[in-house]
């Protein structure tokens, strides 16, 4: 028997009873529409973190901890040459920090800024982009960050008088003047002794403001210095880093970099580079290592959802079980003129094992195209509701439901094994059928 | 071809413990050969229809052997069964036995559908058959709307459209009045004659006795006479 022709007897048979087969096929729909949506906020909520986690600038760096070596006091630039050598390599960027805030006077305004010496060089290459000026060349130079203003406070001001009964900054206590081109005095102290201080001033001249930090809750108000400068310090006040501490036998003033993050070149290699640096016993860590960790959450979540919508799907099979058992009771008569015609008890299966499918099928394909509507909806209308009622704006781009053709495969596949699974048992009855029986209307 | 050599059967009714066993047939053995109608005549509840249930395979066969033109088919499975019946044998019953809901040339071309016949050889073959058996214009009549003997006619045509060997008939004018009897007995015996097709029937019908080359008489499922005309 051709297929068109089991396909044509299918149709045919489906005619006679269209109601009870609308039905079935509603309830299957119904079940894989269930399936579907359920498990698409796990899809939608996975997408929605990665894509936020993607975004962040960290996402391709390694940020290097330490050493597992007990001789090693932190990372030296023979590190660095190391880490520069490796492959994927794009950038290397490190930096210190003083372990003291010097004192910054500009132009009548004072503030004692957190002060880093960073790699200007690689300021540039790893994506510390400027908002203006230039990157500082050296060590009587500096580069301020983008909110570096905001801390700028007049000499002999309250603090107290800076803010309105709103808790908001009032304008006119802001530094109103130019930033960049100015010198100003870096006063940085150390202890002579116990309890008694002294102060040395640098003048330095701001030749550069990084760009604004890509998330609106970002400050960037630090001091950005070269190495020399920190060195210089260092020998200052004897002690690494400038720290106000005070010691009678001279200090081990050897350089250590206090934060070193390697740039990848691209996405794809974050992981084996992260591998290759921790099997040479450096402690490093990307985020892309937490996307393991996130990815394997929601396959978990996903893979739940998927199963408690699956027995939605197997619930609705009930009703093909009984659609089929009945059609097949309906039709004993006709069977039994067909077996005694010649028809083999493998083509009787074949056709109703088809009109379950096509159950199945139809089944699917309306409960794909209703969840990808109830998604749509869902994403649109939700984020409103929230927003109405808790008077919270969501982040862009955030979305509740997300149906990738993986999972609507995953639906047709589970719709169709569970359709077959149900259907064969009356197809089975179907060939076990006996021809007199049949034929005597006894069935 | 037909074969029968020592074909028992018996029924068995009720549970387990209370088991009855009905003999039907008991060593029955008889042959036909090609081109020959044999009518099959005897009382009531003789075992008629149980020879040739087991002749087209409808009944699992219990003892004894059975071959259909040089095959022999005693072992032959459902499946086997079917596959060889559907080109082999054709049925006819008394009750005709045509699917209500397709019409009378849908029925006709059931069989060239299960054969995998391809819809444009479909079309003829089912139409010339159905000329054949005289129901040329009523193709697209149900079987509701046919008389009797257009309805038997349909179910002559459906034996014959995948040019069977052999045609089996349980009493086919069981159902007719004496006219209509006449023209399927007519068109029986053409069709013996044109297209050498092995008729066996089984009848009560003395009319369709004659038509036959040969008659067997069965009582109490055993074959006494083996009548020659
Ligand atoms: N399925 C069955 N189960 C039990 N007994 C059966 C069954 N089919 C037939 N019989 C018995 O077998 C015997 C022969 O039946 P069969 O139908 O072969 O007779 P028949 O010669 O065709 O009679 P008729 O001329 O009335 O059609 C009968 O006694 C009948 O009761
Ligand atoms: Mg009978």
């Amino acid at each position: 028997m051709l297929f068109k022709d089991q396909l044509y007897f299918v149709r045919e048979n489906m005619k006679k009873n269209k109601m009870r087969i609308f039905m079935t096929v509603l309830a299957t729909a119904m079940g894989t529409a269930f399936l579907i949506v359920l498990a698409s906020v796990a899809f939608g909520l996975h997408d929605t973190l990665i894509k936020d986690v993607l975004e962040q600038e960290t996402v391709n760096q390694v940020q290097i901890y330490g050493k597992d070596d007990p001789n090693s006091q932190g990372i030296t630039d023979e590190d660095i040459d190391y880490f520069q050598s490796l492959e994927h390599v794009r950038a290397v960027r490190k930096q210190s920090y003083l372990r003291q805030s010097p004192r910054v006077s500009l132009n009548g305004y004072e503030t004692s800024p957190h002060t880093v010496a960073v790699d200007m060089g690689a300021l540039e290459t790893g994506g510390t982009p400027l908002e203006d000026g230039r990157y500082a060349t050296s060590s009587d130079e500096v580069v301020v960050g983008y909110h570096f203003y905001e801390q700028l406070l007049k000499e002999d001001t309250d603090p107290e008088d800076m803010y309105d009964e709103n808790g908001e900054r009032i304008d006119d206590t802001l530094y109103q003047g130019a930033v960049i081109g100015e010198t100003i005095d870096l006063t940085v102290s150390r202890l002579i002794n116990e309890t008694d201080t002294e102060e040395k001033t640098y003048q330095v001249t701001i030749v550069g403001v990084t760009a604004e930090p890509a998330n609106e809750w970002q400050q960037d108000q630090t001091l950005y210095t070269t190495f020399d400068f920190y060195q210089s310090v260092s020998e200052y006040t004897g002690t690494p880093g400038g720290e106000l501490y005070f010691q009678e036998e001279p200090m081990d003033l050897t350089f250590y970099y206090d934060e070193v993050t390697i740039q990848s070149n691209n996405l794809e290699n974050i992981q084996t580079l992260t591998k290759t640096i921790n099997d040479e016993g450096y402690y490093g860590y990307s985020v892309a290592s937490e996307l393991k960790q996130i990815n394997m959450l929601f396959t978990i979540a996903k893979a739940g959802l998927i199963f408690i919508g699956a027995i939605a799907v197997i619930i609705a099979s009930i009703g093909i079980f009984n659609t089929m058992t009945m059609a097949v009771t309906e039709r004993a008569p006709d069977i039994g003129i067909m077996k005694a015609i010649g028809a083999s008890p493998k083509t009787i299966k074949q056709i109703f094992l088809l009109e379950s499918s096509i159950i199945g099928i139809m089944g699917a394909t309306i409960g794909t195209l209703v969840s990808y509507l109830i998604s749509f909806l869902v994403n649109i209308g939700l984020p409103m509701i929230l927003e109405a009622v808790f008077e919270e704006q969501l982040p862009d781009g955030f979305q509740f439901s997300s149906i990738p053709w993986t999972l609507v495969i995953i639906a047709y596949t589970i719709c169709l094994l569970v359709t077959l699974i149900s259907g064969s048992r009356p197809a089975k009855k179907a060939t076990k059928i006996d021809v007199l029986s049949a034929l005597r209307r006894e069935l | 071809m037909i074969e029968v050599k020592q074909l028992s059967h018996q029924f068995e009714l009720g549970k387990k413990d209370k088991k009855t066993v009905i003999p039907v047939l008991q060593d029955v053995s008889f042959s036909v050969t090609k081109g020959e109608i044999v009518t099959l005549v005897g009382r009531s509840g003789s075992g008629k229809s149980t020879l040739l249930h087991l002749i087209g395979g409808f009944l699992p066969r219990q003892s004894g052997a059975i071959t259909i033109n040089g095959t022999d088919v005693s072992n032959f499975t459902e499946a086997q069964f079917a596959e060889f019946r559907l080109g082999t044998i054709g049925f006819i019953f008394q009750n005709f036995q045509l699917i209500q809901s397709m019409t009378a040339y849908q029925n006709v071309e059931l069989p060239l559908i299960l054969q995998g016949v391809s819809e444009t050889a479909r079309k003829i073959q089912a139409l010339e058959t159905l000329e054949k058996v005289g129901l040329k214009g009523f193709e697209h009549h149900y079987p509701s709307e046919l008389s009797g003997g257009q309805q038997q006619r349909v179910s002559v045509a459906r034996a014959l459209v995948l040019n069977p060997l052999i045609i089996l008939a349980d009493e086919p004018t069981g159902s007719l009045d004496s006219e209509t009897e006449e023209d399927l007995l007519h068109l029986i015996k053409e069709l013996n004659d044109s297209l050498d097709i092995t008729f066996l029937i089984i009848t009560h019908d003395d009319e369709v006795a004659k038509i036959g080359h040969r008659s067997l008489m069965m009582h109490d499922g055993a074959l006494i006479d083996q009548e020659v005309k």
